[in-house]
This record gives structure tokens, sequence and C-alpha cells, in this order.
């Protein structure tokens, strides 16, 4: 198909491969360490924090459909799920129905759940393949924006629940711009690492053996509808503390988060940064929050209205996909090519 | 429990590795199957022959479950597996190969077997990464071995020659520890030397492993297999050793006159 | 590789046969279709006793649940049916198709404020809107045949962009197209609601307009049957969802047709978008609404299915309204409920093509 995606890495040569680690990424992995002696507060959490927080989401939509073939729309919601699962569970301005469960306890329980709504979510998906992945994702994910927006009883109604805290312990205030930098950073980094490890694991490379071949793969035994599940559940377990991170981040969870809005844009995210590489959508996400707040006093200074951002977006994701299917990862790959070898790559 | 009794009964050769009764395979208005009979006993190696559409490779799509029979029943070793899907076939010690390529283009030779060793073994859902000394790497490469890849091991399998690309499927079929198997015109498109090569692995297999085969040319045909079925318009109309089929003057005239092109 | 991934799980051949060998292949499903049925009609029909109304409130609620479901799944029966006439020839998941819808009532909306005419807002609507689908098809998609996901992934773009643009030119604002005299007003239905204790019966009284609404949907539905199983254009477009290379290889303009079945998908959406616009009324967000809608619907009647479309919007219609009169939190799951059912046991739809 059209959209990149990356290829089936080699299994049993893994071990000699996998230890070159290139320079850049050293460097990137260093600045985004030392990031809170560069950057602002307002910088910290507002851009990185935010950016690292939807690029991990968006890495859960690339993870299933750069490797398992499957755009799953759902992502976004999982995330949501897993936010009001806290709010729920743990403390919020709506005391009626928080539980005011300790954070130990209802971050861990809201994950589980949470993970439990995409495996569910996938197993529905599964049930029919190609096309249809993206409409029934969708389906589910309005589903759930309307619910909680017409639900009061556990979900708060259209205004959700505001006042979900982060958790002070160890005498840090883990909403305080730095400690939550690195908390954001932190799961970013994991969910990165286990992306690029699980897919040169068995199970990985059963996922995208059955992305290229599925009818080949049953008949080498392997259960295809399984492994599209399990491969749901990694994703959701990837997004789900994204998702109170980022509720977190707001202080409150409410229908709009979970809005189709926000779950196209995850979508968006990841096919701009590029479905090719684990790190497309952290780009991709990046460029999102930069344009998002920067591109309000472009707009006007063009003498055009602040709204017309949506317009930017689409325009932007439209751009890529008519013309460079693989993102900017993919256009930034093919640029690096041509530069570096005009000789030998003439005819590209 | 049924399984350990199947088995045992297949050892004293009372149970069919292949049992399968009024098998019917429609497609729309299309009549692919009609009331397909047969058995194969454990170890028996038979040939399936019939012209194109014939219904041999629906045959064998309806055994192996890439796609459900209409109607009928199919067992493995004596256990229904009519409404099995086709991994839990596979996972019984069913083989097969296709004629048509669905291998990994992008994957290395090897790394195509490592993928059908993993998929008939508990690691499938591993997040654990193959050490190079793995067991599945190590029985990965004794099959590349076995079917005289060893030089293309690394090779990327877009870049290999259609008879390499042949040999790999076999290879696939090999994976694990099959108890039959069903090859789907393997001698397609080869060389003569690579027929012969093909033979010796066909009949280089272990005494117990039986198979079935369908296949175009009668000299491979007929030189690993012990009985043959005949096979027309989606039904089975002869049964036979290799010498009674080729000396019957209906099946010359039916098939051995004009399908051999 | 194209067709491979959604039909796949469709069970070839289940199509087979009339009514009557249905009935006789699953008797008891016949059966209890045909008791359901009767009591339906009962319900419709009897003066209900005591019992009854005080487990399901009064009849008068009950009934306009039913109408309003009824008239609800024609005008998402208009919407689907051309979702599911793009997807079926040309394997297109168009989700740009609520923009289609929307951009349909905005027009017809500011047509009806320019003249006052409301018939011919219908005109314009589908004309418009027939023509941004011919352009999106012969723009964009040809060049891109066979690319199931990036046509998908297109057409998720243009709705933001479509959205947007139309926000743009009519701002945030409902918009009700206003009802044309000769179709104001109620109407009186052979239907009783209630006998009061004097013997005097009361009738059901409905609205006119929704009444030959969908009266209309009716009708344009069993053309749309007529043209695709009784015209030539009708068989090429069955042959073309069937088997695509086989169009392709005998001889067809099968670009022409491409092109023509885009329009005319996209021309009821957006006359669909008048019918809502009536209805109900039209905003921003309403794209959005009628293109879940219309994925649920087709997703239960079955993809690439007319009357499959006809029977999805009738059950999440019904679903909608019943749920909102009777669990009004828990509504949308109502809908929602009959999609997961389908998928988990007849994932290619209830009349799947194939």
């Amino acid at each position: 198909m059209a959209v990149a995606r990356p290829g089936l890495p080699a299994a049993t040569t893994a071990g000699e491969t996998a230890g070159g680690i290139p320079p850049s990424a050293w460097i990137t992995a260093l600045v985004l360490v030392i990031m809170p002696a560069l950057a602002s507060d307002f910088f910290l959490v507002q851009v990185f924090g935010w950016a690292l927080v939807l690029g991990t989401i968006a890495l859960s939509l690339q993870f299933l459909a750069g490797y398992g073939g499957m755009v799953s729309l759902v992502q976004m919601t999982v995330a949501g799920f897993a936010g009001y699962m806290v709010a729920i569970l743990g403390t919020s301005g709506l005391t009626q129905i928080s539980l005011g469960w300790p954070f130990w306890l209802a971050v861990p329980v809201a994950i589980l759940l949470a993970v439990l709504f995409g495996t569910l979510s996938g197993a529905l998906a599964v049930r029919t393949a190609g096309i249809y992945t993206i409409m029934i994702t969708l389906a589910i994910a309005a589903a759930f924006f309307y619910f909680t927006r017409q639900n009061e009883t556990v979900f708060g109604g259209f205004l959700g629940f505001n006042g979900v805290r982060a958790p002070v312990f160890w005498g840090i205030d883990w909403r305080s711009p730095v400690p939550f930098y690195y908390l954001c950073l932190g799961w970013a980094a994991i969910a990165w690492g286990l992306v690029v490890w699980v897919v040169r694991a068995p199970f990985g490379l059963a996922l995208q053996g059955i992305r290229d071949n599925p009818r080949r793969m049953a008949a080498l035994g392997f259960d295809v509808t399984a492994h599209r599940i399990a491969a749901y559940a990694f994703a959701a377990f990837l997004a789900a503390p994204a998702g109170i991170l980022l509720t977190w981040m707001n202080g409150q969870i409410a229908p709009g988060t979970v809005g189709i809005g926000p779950v196209i844009d995850i979508l968006v995210i990841a096919v701009v940064g590029g479905l090719g590489r684990p790190i497309g959508p952290f780009i991709g996400a990046l460029l999102y929050v930069l344009l998002r707040i920067f591109a309000l006093d472009a707009l006007v200074a063009l003498g055009l209205s602040g709204q017309r951002f949506q317009l930017l977006i689409g325009l932007g994701f439209l751009v890529t996909v008519l013309f460079s299917p693989d993102g900017i990862l993919g256009l930034w790959e093919r640029a690096r090519h041509r530069w570096s070898a005009p000789l030998n790559r003439g005819g590209r | 429990m049924a399984r350990a009794i199947a088995e045992r009964l297949s050892a004293t050769g009372t149970v069919n590795a292949l049992e399968l009764r009024g098998v019917t395979k429609r497609f729309g208005a299309l009549l692919a199957l009609d009331d397909v009979t047969l058995s194969v006993r454990p170890g028996e190696r038979r040939a399936i022959l019939g012209s194109n559409g014939a219904g041999k490779t629906t045959l064998l799509n309806c055994i192996t479950g890439d796609f459900p029979a209409s109607s009928g029943t199919i067992r493995f070793f004596g256990e229904d597996v009519t409404r099995f899907p086709a991994h839990e076939r596979i996972r019984r010690g069913l083989r097969r190969t296709y004629q048509i390529s669905l291998l990994f283009g992008g994957l290395s030779v090897l790394d195509n077997v490592y993928l059908a060793c993993l998929g008939v073994s508990r690691g499938r859902f591993s997040l654990l990464r193959p050490r190079r000394d793995d067991a599945l790497v190590e029985s990965a490469r004794a099959l590349v071995h076995a079917v005289h890849l060893d030089e293309v091991a690394e090779k990327k399998v877009a870049e290999l020659a259609h008879g390499q690309q042949r040999q790999l499927e076999v290879a696939l079929a090999l994976a694990g520890a099959p108890r039959f198997l069903l090859f789907d015109e393997p001698a397609a498109g080869l060389s003569p030397a690579e027929r012969a090569d093909l033979v010796a692995i066909l009949q280089g297999l272990p005494a117990h492993m039986g198979y079935v085969i369908i296949e175009h040319d009668m000299d491979v045909a007929l030189r690993v297999v012990e009985s043959v079925t005949l096979m027309h318009e989606g039904r089975i109309f002869k049964e036979g050793t290799p010498e009674e089929i080729e000396a019957d003057p209906e099946v010359q005239e039916l098939y051995l006159g004009h399908g051999r092109g | 590789m194209a067709r491979a991934g959604a039909m796949a799980t469709g069970e070839p051949g289940a199509e087979g046969g009339g009514l009557a060998r249905r009935v006789e292949r699953h008797p008891l499903a016949a059966l209890l279709l045909a008791l359901a049925i009767v009591l339906f009609l009962w319900l419709v029909l009897a003066d209900w006793p005591e019992e009854l109304e005080r487990w399901l409130g009064r009849k008068r609620v009950f009934v306009s649940a039913l109408f309003n479901g009824i008239t609800l799944g024609g005008l998402y029966f208009l919407v689907a049916t051309g979702f599911t006439l793009i997807f079926g020839l040309m394997r297109n998941v168009n989700l740009a198709h609520g923009s289609l819808y929307l951009f349909g009532g905005y027009l017809a909306y500011s047509t009806v404020q320019a003249t006052g005419l409301w018939l011919p807002s219908f005109l314009v609507a589908f004309v418009l809107v027939a023509i941004v689908g011919l352009l999106l098809q012969v723009l964009v998609f040809r060049h891109m045949e066979g690319q199931e996901l990036r046509q998908t992934l297109v057409t998720i773009g243009l709705s933001i962009v479509f959205a947007d643009l139309m926000l743009w030119v009519w701002g945030g604002d409902f918009y009700q197209i206003p009802t044309p005299e000769w179709l104001a007003g109620p109407i009186d239905t052979p239907i009783v609601l209630d006998v009061r204790p004097n013997g005097e019966a009361v009738y059901l009284r409905y609205p006119r307009v929704r009444l030959v609404i969908f009266a209309a949907s009716v009708v344009i539905g069993v053309l749309l049957w007529l043209a695709i199983n009784k015209t030539r254009v009708g068989m090429l477009i069955r042959a073309g969802v069937d088997d695509r290379e086989m169009l392709a290889a005998s001889g067809v303009p099968i670009q022409l047709l491409f092109a023509l079945v885009f329009a005319f998908g996209a021309g009821l959406a957006g006359m669909a978008g008048v019918v809502g616009g009536t209805f109900q009324s039209i905003s921003p967000g309403e794209d959005t609404r009628f293109l879940l809608a219309s994925l649920v619907v087709v997703i239960v009647g079955g993809l690439g299915s007319i009357p499959g479309a006809a029977l999805g919007a009738l059950l999440i219609g019904l679903a909608e309204q019943f749920g909102s009169v009777y669990l009004p939190t828990y509504a949308i799951v109502f809908s929602f409920l009959i999609m997961v059912l389908v998928l988990a046991f007849r994932p290619q739809g209830l009349l799947s093509v194939r």
C-alpha cells in the first residue's frame, strides 16, 4: 500500500546489527536530558512535554499501522479513557464521583482498564481486515466521545472532570515543570524503546509477517487474529500512561479531549511525522505543537482569523499524504540520500 | 487425551491421516468441489492429478482451512478439523506449500524459515529477541541445509531465482514436526536439474511423513507417490496405483492425452 | 489486492435462493421474525392495555419514537447509500462524505434564503455537491486507484479542510431550512393513540414534512434498486462491484462510470443535507455526526449493499430514537451495541453483497 511501512527487520541476525547507534541519536538524547537547563518552563511543559505526550500516543498508532498494517483511530480514545479512569478512581474536583484512591493504586488500575478497553476495541476491529479497521475504530472513538458527553453519573457529562492533579511524593510536586518534563520524557523514551525492541522480538516479527501476508502466516501456524489483538493491547499499554500524563498536564479531562478532532489529530501527527519508524510520531508531534502555539500569531499576521488553524492542519496533512506518503521522515531520508550519494543514484 | 488416542490408533494403522467425507465447496454459483470423499493412510504418498480447474488447489485450501468447506467433514488423524481455523490445523502437524508465491520477499531465506519454525513453536508471542544460538534459529539453519539453500541463506527472498523460491516453499512446510504434507505443484517452473533435486528431497523425507502432491509433471508425480487420485470438474473419478493410472485408457484420453502442455 | 480485505470474510454463496428457500433453511429464525412483526403491528395498531402502559409508558411516546426512528432512518439511508455506492464500486472509503452532506445543507439554506424556494434547493444542492464529487474523483482519486488506505487518508484531510472552509463561509451558527408552507404543519394519521373515556379515539398527528420526505427517500431507494438491478449502467456497476478487473477488461469506459457514480453518491449526500437541514438543523459538527451515522449504518448493513444501507439505516434510526426516549443517558450505546453485535456475529454486515 502507499503509506510507508518499515521493512521486516532481520530476526536471525538481530544480535549483530543492533549495536550501532548513530551519533545524531546520542546528541538528541543528550539535548532532551539537559533540556530543563536550556528551556523556559513554558517551553518545557507546553511545548516539549505536550509534544512528548502526543508523540507517545501517536507512537502507539505508528506501531499498529506501521508494523501491524492496522490504522487504528482509537488510540487517543484509549489514552483519554486512562485519563478518565485516573480522574474517576483518584481525586478530582468532582468529589461526588471520584473515589479518592491513592495515586499508586489509581494509576496502575487505570492503565490496566485502559489496556482492557484498547484490547476489546482491537478485538472488534480485527473481526474484519483492511480498510474496515479505520471505520470501526473511528466509530468506537466517536461512540466513546458521545457517551462521555451524555453520561453524567460516571463520566461527568459535558464538563468532565477538573482538578485532576499529579501526585506529590518524595517531596516532589510531579506537576511542577521540571519533574513533569522528565515524567513525559521518561515514558516517551520507555515507549519508544519498547517499540524498537518488540519489533525485532518474535512477537513483532510475527506481527509484521501478518501485515505482509496474513494467509501465509496462518499456514505457518500463527493465530492471525490473536496476534492482531495482542498488538492492540500492547499499543494501548503505550498510550494509556501518556493519556494520564495529558490529564495531569491539563489538570482536567473532558469529552473534548477524546473528541473526533483530537482523534484525527493523532493520525495526522503520526502520518505527517512518518509511519516508517518509531521516531516519526515525535517529529510530527513537535511540529503539531509548534504550529498549534505559533500558527495563531502567524495567521493573524497574514490577516486571517486564528481559527484557520484547522485549515492549516488539514492542508498540511493533505500535502503529506499526496506528495510524501512516508511523512517528513521519508522526505528527510530521500533528501539525505540524494545529497550524500548523487553519483550512484542518479535515477531517483 | 483424544489426540493421544488418535495418535496411538494411527500408529497401528487404523486411523487415516486424512479422511474427507462429502467435502463440497461453492463459490457463488460455481461448484468447485462436488462431494469429495478421500482417505489417505499415515505415511502414504498420493498424487492428485487433473486438468486445470479440476478443483485440486481448492481441495488443498479446504483441507488446510485457507477457506472453509461449504459442507462435508475433514478429519486429520481421526480428529474432526472441519471447523478449525488454518493455524489450528497447522499446529496439529498439517503443512502445505503454495503454488502462488506467498513468501516474505523482504526477508532473508533464513528469516523466512525462522518464521515458519516460530509459527509451530510456543514462542510465537515472545517478547524476547532470539539469540544467535537460539534453538529455533538452529532448526531453521538445519532446514535451509535440508533443501540445499545454504549458499543463499542470508539473501533476500525477492532476489532468489524461481527454483530456489520453490525449494524455500518446501522448507517452510517442513518446519516443526510435520505429520502430513500437502504440496501444490512444487515442480512448476523448475529446470530439469531442479526437478531431480526436488524428487530427491521428497524421496528423502522420513517414511512416516505422508503427503499429497498436486503435480502436472507426470515424471515427477509418478516417481514420488504410491497412489494416484484423479479429479475432474470438482469430482474424484478414479483412484489407483501409478501403474494402473498410466495404463488406463480412459485416463489416457481424458488427462494424459492433452493435459501435458 | 484491492478487495482482499473488505469482503474476504463473506461467505460466498450464502445469498442464493428466494424467500421460500430462506424460510426453509432457517425455519426458527423465520418464525421468530414473523412473530416479531405480528407483535410489532399489534403494538402500533391496538389500543394499549393498562398493564402495557405501566411497562412502556404512554403509547403516544412509543408511537412517536417509532415514527421519528423510521423517518430518521430515511434520512440516514439517503446519506449512507451514497457512501455505500461509492465504496461498492471504487473501494473508496470516503470519510469526507459527512462534509458533502453538510455542504449540501448549507447550499440549500443559502438558496432558500435567497429565493425562498424549497424544492429547487434540492436541485442546487444535488448538482453542486455532485460537481464537487466529480472533481474529487477526476482530480484526486483516479490517480491513486487501488491505494485504499491512501485514498481514505486523503478523504480525512479533505474533511478537515472542508469543515474549516464551511466554518469560514457560514460561521458557527445553527441554521434550519424553513419548511415550505404546503408541507408545514401536522397530518392526521389513522393510528389510534388512546381512547378517551367518552369513546372518542385520539389519533396520532405527525409532521407532514417528515412523512413526505420519508416517502421520498423510500422512492429514491426503490428507484436506485431498480436502476442497479434493471438497467445497463446498473448492470455495469454490479459487475464492477463483483469483479473490477473483468469490468475493466470488457472495454467499458470505467473512469467515466467511476466519475458518474462518485458524482451521484456525492449528490445524494448533498440532497440528504437539505433533508437534514429541514428535519433538524445544520451547524459545524453535523458533518462528523452524519459521517459516523453512515459508518455505523454501512457496517451494520454490509458495506457496498444498498438494501443493507436501508436495513442498517432503519435499525440505527430506531435504536437512536427509542434509546433517547427510554434510556436517554445511554442512547448512544444502543446504536453502538448493534454495531458491536453485528461485528461479533456477522462481521461482513447483515446484508453483505457477498
